[in-house]
């Protein structure tokens, strides 16, 4: 029995094989937050003690973090969560020993996570202000677009809109059949 | 009045008040094909004798005739005087072409009604009719004109008791048009009688013969005589005893009639000949027959034929069934024993081309062309016939206008179909040898073959039919009450036919096309683009529009108030179609404006529709384009926006972020920079 030839896989074409793979949706940031750490370790250890504590929701976040928009999520938060650990921080790098005592005050945990915490709300809330701001920006619009379409209508009359003129329609048109009796 | 039918312009008259038509005399004597002549009262000049002539409109005229004659006129002869144009009330108001001439009070030798003037006896014939003929036939032979309208009733005594004759005009009608069979020479007696060409110094001595024979036996030889059997007995008996049926004229006046009457033109008398007969040393000719006797007869249904001239005739009359003869005939064979003086080379029955019948096949479409060849094969100096009909290729113009007056369709279709290069080419070279006059004719009528098998507007036969007769007045039917001659007075009728509400779509009149195309600059293409416009009327009124005022530009014509209002009417829909509403009113204000100066010119050079039609069609596109856009644009943003929108979460994070990192670096400030 005659063997059928084996179909070869059909080769993908040049511009999909050369295309490259997309950029990690974290982007620079964790790198970025690795290395800041890391040199703030090197100058106060206390310091990065409390910086990584403090930004603990973020790591989650980056590390647990799914679908579209992640980097700009993760920003979001990491921006909220920074802004809630600097006063700490300046408190620590004067006084290290005090590292332990900051950590395990509640009101220090909640206003860090707590910033954390407000990160998340923006990005929930962001999206409906925006769908407020745009609508009323879509509605300036929609006056421009109308007075454009009235003008060019009075130019060049109802034909313009691609419709047939009223009243220029066939005899044929008007006349109503008569039912056979 | 009809609207469609140009109106005569009022009180016109080319010669102002001098000549009054006295339509109620008419003189049936001065008659022709070509007009009907009316006594005329010349004012300035009131005991002055004279006959108007008023021209037929579908008869060509000989123009040369008239520019050679009027200055210079010939002695002997009825000279035009004047011509021009005149409304004439006869039948109703009609304009028409009017030619002065002198006129001869004596009478015609002969009248219309084939009585003998009673002047008329031998001597005067020898002593004085021949002598005035002769006069004004050598006059006209030296400036190269040909009379052919030499007959007993177109002679005419001078006055009433004088002996000196004059000849008839011969400028209203073609040469030999519709003359009698009798009264043309032998070879172009055989073509059709509006056909026969320009003819020859010989065939006019003809004609003076014929005349003298009839007025010497007091009656009109050819009545009551048939064309076939006068053929025949021209051919068999000389067409001297054929005409005179048997009777002999004795004494010199005999053999004066017989010399001029010979049938072939290298015997003929000429004028030399008169001269020597005068003086008494004429010698009398005899006529031969030997040239186009046949070795021997050929049976062609049921009549054997000897004479090839007169078997070319039959098989002329007969086509169909000298085809099917043909093609039963083993044709060199028939040719060798036919002619054996006669070499008939292979060329030669290759050109002429006579196939046998292959099995059943009925006729072919080369049947008609293969029985002319042979025609002329046989008759090589006589007309060409094709398809039943008999024309010499320079009387082709006269023709086709008679085709044309009497709308006889097959005739044109018969002229059109002849118009095949490779036909002409196959008959040249077959009378070639014979008849080398018949390539220089060909050419002239060549030149128009790409015209008459065109079907285009401003061609076709129309085109051939102007070409050929530069003279002839546009013959459309919207045009039979007034004479058009030039492209000025065309446009001139058109005005009077717009002013009474005609003249719709008249550039789609062919032969008012043909007519412009032939004396106006170089139409065909503005032609053509009319034609293509045929469906759409307003880029149809834009074009006419266009075409007008280029007439109306080039012949530096004044102003025509009714054509422009016309075309500006006609161009109401056209303005109604401009979509821009602005455009509409502008354009309809400059048309309003030209409409009262009445500058055909105006239009395409203030308003120029098809430029100002096609901005507005583009301008409306891309109007149309754009408000699709906005269509687009406005479904989009009516549309609810919600935070779920990609858009909007996308803005909303984005500017959650900004806001974060904002707050982010004010913290840090602060933090940093307490005081």
């Amino acid at each position: 029995m005659a063997k059928k030839p084996q179909q070869q896989p059909k080769k993908a074409p040049m511009r999909q094989r050369r295309r490259r793979k997309p950029t990690s949706e974290i982007g620079g940031l964790a790198p970025l937050v690795v290395v800041g750490l890391i040199g703030i370790s090197m100058f106060k250890l206390a310091v990065a003690g409390l910086l990584l504590i403090g930004l603990l929701p973020t790591f989650v976040l980056g590390i647990t973090g799914r679908g579209e928009h992640k980097n700009y999520k993760l920003q979001c938060v990491a921006f909220a969560n920074i802004a809630g650990v600097l006063p700490f921080v300046r408190q620590v790098w004067d006084h290290p020993r005090e590292l332990m005592q900051t950590v395990i005050d509640p009101l220090v945990v909640v206003i860090m996570f707590g910033s954390a915490a407000i990160g998340y709300a923006l990005i929930y809330v962001g999206p409906m202000v925006a769908a407020v701001v745009l609508q009323s920006l879509a509605q300036e619009r929609l006056k421009t677009l109308s007075q454009q379409r009235t003008t060019l209508v009075e130019a060049w009359g109802p034909e313009v809109l691609g419709a047939a003129p009223s009243g220029d329609e066939p005899d044929w048109a008007n006349k109503t059949p008569k039912r056979p009796q | 009045m009809s609207g469609e039918s140009a109106p005569v312009p009022p009180g016109q008259s080319a010669f102002g008040e001098r000549y009054v038509v006295m339509t109620a005399s008419p003189l049936p004597e001065f008659s022709t094909a070509g007009g009907e002549a009316f006594k005329v009262n010349d004012q300035q000049e009131p005991g002055r004798e004279l006959y108007a002539l008023v021209h037929n409109p579908l008869v060509p005229l000989r123009n040369d005739v008239y520019r050679s004659i009027k200055g210079r006129p010939i002695p002997n002869m009825v000279n035009p005087v004047d011509r021009g144009l005149m409304s004439i009330d006869k039948n109703g108001r009609k304009q028409r072409l009017v030619t002065i001439f002198e006129r001869p009070v004596g009478g015609p030798l002969m009248g219309p009604d084939g009585k003998v003037n009673p002047r008329v006896n031998t001597n005067r014939l020898r002593q004085h009719v021949v002598l005035s003929v002769l006069k004004a036939l050598a006059a006209l032979h030296k400036r190269g004109i040909f009379h052919r309208n030499l007959k007993p009733s177109n002679m005419y005594f001078a006055t009433k008791d004088g002996d000196e004759v004059w000849i008839g005009e011969c400028y209203s009608t073609p040469p030999g048009f519709r003359q009698p069979f009798a009264l043309e020479a032998l070879d172009l007696a055989l073509a059709d009688d509006t056909a026969r060409g320009a003819g020859s110094m010989d065939s006019d001595f003809y004609q003076f013969g014929v005349a003298l024979q009839c007025l010497y036996f007091g009656e009109q030889l050819w009545q009551g005589r048939k064309r076939d059997a006068m053929v025949m007995a021209r051919i068999n008996q000389g067409s001297y005893w054929a005409l005179s049926g048997g009777r002999d004229i004795p004494g010199a006046l005999g053999s004066l009639i017989k010399g001029m009457m010979a049938d072939e033109p290298d015997e003929r008398w000429g004028a030399e000949d008169v001269l020597d007969w005068f003086d008494g040393v004429g010698k009398p000719k005899r006529t031969s027959l030997k040239a186009w006797t046949m070795n021997r007869p050929t049976n062609f249904k049921g009549v054997a034929y000897v004479d090839r001239r007169l078997l070319a005739d039959a098989f002329a009359r007969e086509p169909r069934e000298a085809a099917s003869f043909l093609k039963k005939l083993d044709f060199p064979s028939w040719a060798q024993l036919s002619f054996r003086d006669e070499i008939l080379t292979e060329r030669l029955e290759a050109v002429i081309d006579v196939r046998p019948a292959e099995g059943f096949s009925g006729a072919r479409a080369d049947d008609y062309k293969m029985v002319s060849r042979v025609c002329m094969f046989l008759h090589p100096t006589g007309p060409v016939h094709f398809r039943g009909h008999s024309m010499f290729l320079d009387g082709m113009g006269s023709m086709i206008a008679d085709a044309f007056a009497r709308d006889d369709r097959d005739l044109l279709a018969v002229i059109t179909d002849m118009m095949d290069q490779k036909f002409m080419s196959a008959l040249t070279e077959i009378c070639g040898p014979r008849d080398p006059g018949f390539a220089q004719r060909l050419q002239d009528f060549k030149r128009l073959f790409h015209h008459g098998t065109s079907k285009s507007l401003g061609r076709g036969m129309e085109r051939v039919l102007y070409e050929m007769n530069p003279i002839l007045p546009c013959i459309s039917p919207r045009f039979d009450n007034v004479w058009i001659g030039s492209i000025k007075q065309l446009m001139n009728a058109l005005d009077r036919l717009s002013a009474s509400g005609g003249g719709r779509n008249i550039l789609l009149d062919r032969h008012v096309a043909a007519y412009c195309n032939t004396h106006g600059p170089d139409l065909s293409r503005d032609f053509n683009k009319l034609a293509a416009a045929q469906n759409d009327p307003g880029r149809f009124a834009s074009l006419s529009a266009e075409f007008f005022g280029l007439l109306q530009r080039r012949f530096k014509m004044g102003a025509l108030p009714h054509l422009t209002e016309k075309l500006v009417d006609s161009l109401g829909p056209v303005v109604k179609g401009l979509k821009n509403k602005k455009r509409r009113e502008t354009v309809q204000q400059q048309l309003d404006k030209i409409k009262k100066g009445g500058d055909i010119t105006r239009l395409t050079s203030d308003v120029n529709m098809l430029q100002v039609q096609a901005e507005d069609a583009r301008e409306f596109g891309q109007a149309r384009n754009l408000i699709h856009r906005i269509e687009r644009e406005r479904a989009r943003l009516n549309r609810k926006i919600l935070p779920t929108d990609p858009e909007a979460r996308l803005k909303g994070i984005k500017g959650s972020r900004t806001l974060a990192f904002v707050v982010m670096v004010l913290v840090g400030f602060l933090t940093m920079f307490p005081g």
